[in-house]
């Protein structure tokens, strides 16, 4: 029996990258994932997470800050999500034991949601295909991110490019819609002529 | 299908969003000492008026983040939108246009609209 972790879309395996008409999509997996809840008014337990993290949590809504292999990502005005490439540093014991199970709460969701990277000039064609969300408005500069709806699934969108560079987005999904979300991605990079 | 504008992420589509009931419905502060319809009363009774509405709503696939919204239920206009503990705004529920200027009581009803004609 093959006990070895596994990634979710079967055919991006390896770190696959799958180049459907121009669109790249790639599944990153095994990205550790952080999800803290404190009180923004409470400074002290800010301070804490600032510390630790090297970086101030973002208050403003729908942004995210990145900090070498880290990025804190903004949900909500007192939930933020932390995800971690290589966890050198035991972040996750460090922020238990710091602001743990006072007011906060600081939660290991690494298995909950998957990353899939689309790249492409017409990236925002395709999403526009399955988002109710005005794109333009929504994920504006480089560093923002918006939580929606991918025809019927949540979804987290994080803008990777600045208005220069060739379009990337970063879509975090729950690891049980991710074929459901990858598949509809695949037959949408068809017909982009619009 | 409409915008709303949540006080968090901004204009959002209405399907993100999940309407919670009726807002500023306050819990007896003696439930022992209710009658059964008056418990009742509070438990389930809603208002459900064509016309302005105090509600609450959440942003379910957004922020997760409930708040109250003043909507007029004929023509999906948002009238004013709020965070939860305030009071609620003062705004003339009073004749709200309907879209195709049919009375705003429901047809069916014998209304006061009728009788002035």
């Amino acid at each position: 029996m093959n006990l070895l972790r596994e990634n979710t879309i079967k055919s991006l395996k390896n770190n696959k990258i799958e180049n459907h008409l121009g669109i790249k999509i790639q599944e990153i997996c095994f990205i550790n994932k952080i999800n803290l809840r404190i009180n923004p008014e409470n400074l002290e337990y800010m301070k804490a997470c600032s510390k630790i993290l090297n970086t101030i949590l973002p208050t403003k809504p729908n942004t995210f800050v990145k900090n070498g292999n880290l990025k804190i990502i903004w949900l909500s005005p007192d939930e933020w999500l932390i995800t971690n490439d290589i966890d050198n540093d035991n972040l996750f014991a460090k922020l238990r034991n710091e602001v743990g199970d006072l007011e906060a709460s600081v939660t290991d969701i690494s298995e909950n949601r998957t990353i899939v990277r689309i790249s492409g000039e017409k990236i925002y064609k395709l999403l526009s295909k399955f988002l109710v969300l005005d794109l333009e408005k929504n994920l504006p500069t480089k560093s923002t991110c918006a939580q929606t709806l991918f025809v019927k699934v949540p979804i987290l969108l994080l803008r990777n490019h600045s208005d220069n560079q060739l379009p990337e987005v970063d879509l975090f999904l729950i690891k049980s819609h991710a074929n459901y979300v990858y598949n509809l991605i695949v037959d949408g990079t068809e017909n982009l002529d619009f | 299908m409409f915008l709303i504008n949540c006080p968090y992420c901004g204009e959002r589509e209405q399907v993100e969003f999940n309407c919670g009931g009726e807002a500023h419905i306050v819990r007896p502060k003696n439930p022992p000492d209710l009658s059964d319809d008056q418990w009742a009363d509070y438990l389930f009774m809603r208002k459900n008026i064509k016309g302005v509405q105090f509600e609450r709503w959440n942003h379910s696939n957004g922020c997760r983040r409930w708040f109250n919204v003043v909507r007029n239920t004929a023509t999906d206009e948002i009238l004013k939108i709020y965070n939860m503990g305030e009071t609620a705004p003062n705004i003339n529920g009073d004749d709200p246009k309907t879209p195709s200027g049919e009375p705003n009581i429901g047809s069916g009803n014998i209304s006061s609209t009728f009788e002035k004609k």
